[in-house]
């Protein structure tokens, strides 16, 4: 296995763009299609190679995914609509700039109806709730220009009283603190302008602690190190202003070293399969790492930083500077 | 996908599993084109039975989960007596454990289960309304003690075990809860998933009046040094312990943990979390205790030379220990 100190942006993209040929692990996944899809689009977005895939196709594979008795997108055609999906076709849509595609009205009535009298969101009528729900639909109302109409105070109000004694956050009240759950309620505080629910030192410390002699982040104590926390901890560190407190280089050479240098592709740890989730989480890493040659992410929305400026959605956050090479 | 392994296959190797997976490709689009075009408007028993032939092969499938719940409510509940709705949903609590066993931590397998038990029905008779409901709950705590058993640290598994104890007809007392998390820390001092259940049973406990509070954390502290002692490198019970400290305003606390930690420090010199504690509380000292201190400065000087061993002991989070000594060093604990 040849050793990797380079991100191979040129097999990613193959990679990338070979997905979807048949084999059974693709069709297994189909109840997260538009989150591969978004995936996908958002790694060739920051590797710079937006167009390698159809834009036409894209949009029409989201489009056939509308349910248009709930206002909502399921994750593949024939699918049951979730917020889960939903959001992801939103940003799949804001990404290539075909939002008049989706009406706005009846998908923020679908969002609305998801949130419960505790101020939690549930991902459809079956009534599941998390804070990622509660994440998705506060980053799904924003991107519509519809977050007026959220009741704040309630939204606010739960994710405080999920606040533990480490200063992380969990997935509802009385869970356990977990770097993805950390990630959905920092990033929805940092849209809704109250950070000031964070005790920040405390949390920037639990997130510092994730890092490992390996270099890699894990996402609670005692846990292994997986590339996808390369995203989760570092965008909550950048929301926080913190990434410098843990070692870029070490981690950088962490998420190279879980590459897929024969197929393309990132994966959770090095030796192990990649697939598409743990692809855009590493390339995201690198992006906030300073990474050459790389674009900008935003780590609020996890989508390209100056789409999300030029929406007028841009919040406080600090990521390392831009690597010359 | 996380922890699966690449594998080199030779080509002969390769050829069959490609064969193999194609198979299996074949068989489960078949059923899943079946199913799926079922689900507008087939209520069957039939198409139930292929719900759950294909949950099988696919629990994470979690739309055909919807559509086997839309048909208990549609046709299979309707047409059935209380005692056999009790037996179909009896049957599905025995199905999601059998498929828990193998996929512990898919969302849509413990969602199905809770829908399940918030179906049960009343009976089994009018002067018994709750008697199937009070039988199934009181089983849940023994499921989710397995799959504790199984895997300490499966979040779901906690979360699952939360909803339990807030929602089932009669539950043990907290204090006994509490015990639980005690036997999951002797277990392993290293779960932290069972240090965070214990604080918060701990602040109910307090919340309360049912523990007084004083009383309660200095068995902590004890509990805590156990712990300590036997593996001074676990990140949760330093955690915990900073917790236990809070805001630290009890000096006389504060000093003796302080007294401890450096006892165990000058047993295990290189320890960073004993470091790490001690830069922590002596701020605390030097924030809130300033006026009852002797050397103020002895204080200082000492968290700038731990902050220097903890950034070569600990070099990736160097440039915390740097912020933190250079606040110290700029006055601002000072005041």
């Amino acid at each position: 296995m040849t050793s990797s100190s380079q991100l191979l942006i040129p097999l990613h993209v193959r990679y990338i763009q070979s997905l979807g040929e048949d084999d059974l692990t693709y069709h297994l996944t189909a109840h997260l299609r538009m989150n591969a899809v978004y995936w996908g689009l958002t790694a060739l977005c920051i590797m710079d190679h937006k167009d390698a895939l159809s834009k036409d196709e894209t949009i029409e594979y989201v489009m056939s995914c509308w349910v248009d008795e709930a206002g909502a997108f399921g994750p593949h055609p024939d699918h049951d609509p979730h917020l889960l999906p939903t959001l992801s076709a939103i940003q799949i849509l804001v990404i290539h700039d075909a939002l008049d595609r989706i009406d706005v009205p009846r998908v923020t009535k679908f969002i609305l109806s998801l949130q419960q009298p505790s101020g939690v969101f549930a991902g459809d009528q079956f009534g599941e709730i998390d804070t990622r729900f509660l994440y998705s639909a506060v980053n799904a109302l924003s991107l519509l220009d519809q977050l007026h109409q959220l009741d704040v105070e309630k939204t606010v109000s739960y994710i405080k009283q999920c606040k533990n004694f480490d200063g992380g956050f969990g997935a509802v009240i009385g869970a356990e603190s977990h770097a993805a759950q950390v990630w959905v309620c920092t990033a929805a505080l940092a849209i809704l302008d109250r950070l000031d629910v964070i005790d920040q030192d405390t949390l920037a410390w639990w997130l510092a602690e994730r890092q490992l002699p390996n270099g890699g982040l894990n996402g609670r104590p005692q846990k292994l190190e997986d590339v996808c926390y390369s995203f989760w901890v570092l965008s909550s560190l950048s929301v926080l202003r913190k990434v410098s407190w843990i070692d870029a280089d070490k981690l950088t050479s962490f998420i190279l070293s879980a590459q897929d240098t024969e197929n393309g592709g990132i994966a959770d740890r090095p030796g192990d399969l990649p697939d598409v989730f743990h692809t855009i989480f590493g390339v995201a890493g690198l992006s906030l790492l300073g990474y050459p040659g790389l674009v900008d992410i935003d780590p609020v929305y996890c989508m390209p930083a100056n789409l999300i400026e030029s929406k007028g959605l841009r919040k406080g956050w600090e990521a390392l500077p831009r690597k010359a090479s | 996908m996380h922890g699966v392994k690449r594998v080199q296959y030779s080509q002969a190797a390769l050829e069959a599993k490609k064969q193999r997976d194609h198979d299996k490709l074949k068989a489960y689009l078949a059923l899943s084109d079946d199913v799926i075009a079922r689900k507008s408007h087939d209520m069957s028993n039939e198409a139930f039975e292929l719900t759950t032939r294909l949950l099988r092969m696919n629990p994470e499938f979690y739309t055909v989960w919807n559509y086997r719940r839309d048909m208990f409510i549609e046709s299979l509940f309707p047409q059935r007596s209380p005692s056999e709705v009790n037996e179909l949903l009896s049957d599905d609590l025995s199905l999601t454990f059998e498929l828990l066993k193998q996929h512990p931590k898919v969302y849509g397998i413990w969602n199905h289960r809770r829908w399940c038990l918030e179906h049960i029905p009343d009976g089994p008779s009018p002067d018994d309304v709750n008697g199937y409901r009070n039988s199934t709950w009181n089983k849940e705590l023994f499921v989710v003690e397995k799959m504790l058993d199984a895997d300490a640290r499966n979040f779901h598994a906690w979360n699952y075990r939360r909803y339990i104890l807030a929602t089932m007809p009669f539950p043990p007392p907290p204090k006994s809860e509490l015990a639980y998390t005690t036997r999951k820390i002797e277990a392993n001092f290293s779960n932290f998933s069972a240090w965070h259940q214990r604080s918060k049973v701990l602040t109910t406990l307090w919340e309360t009046g049912e523990l007084d509070r004083v009383k309660s954390i200095e068995e902590e502290f004890e509990l805590v040094r156990n712990a300590m002692y036997t593996d001074p490198d676990d990140q949760s019970v330093w955690i915990y312990h900073a917790w236990l400290i809070g805001n630290g305003n009890y000096a006389a606390r504060l000093q003796f943990e302080i007294t401890s930690i450096q006892e165990l420090l000058d047993e295990q010199p290189d320890s960073k979390w004993c470091m790490e504690s001690l830069v922590r509380y002596k701020r605390l000292l030097i924030e809130k205790h300033a006026e009852n201190l002797g050397d103020k400065k002895a204080l200082v000087d000492s968290c700038l030379e731990l902050l220097a061993k903890l950034r070569d002991i600990d070099p990736p989070r160097r440039r915390r220990y740097d912020e933190i000594a250079e606040g110290i060093r700029s006055g601002n604990e000072m005041q």
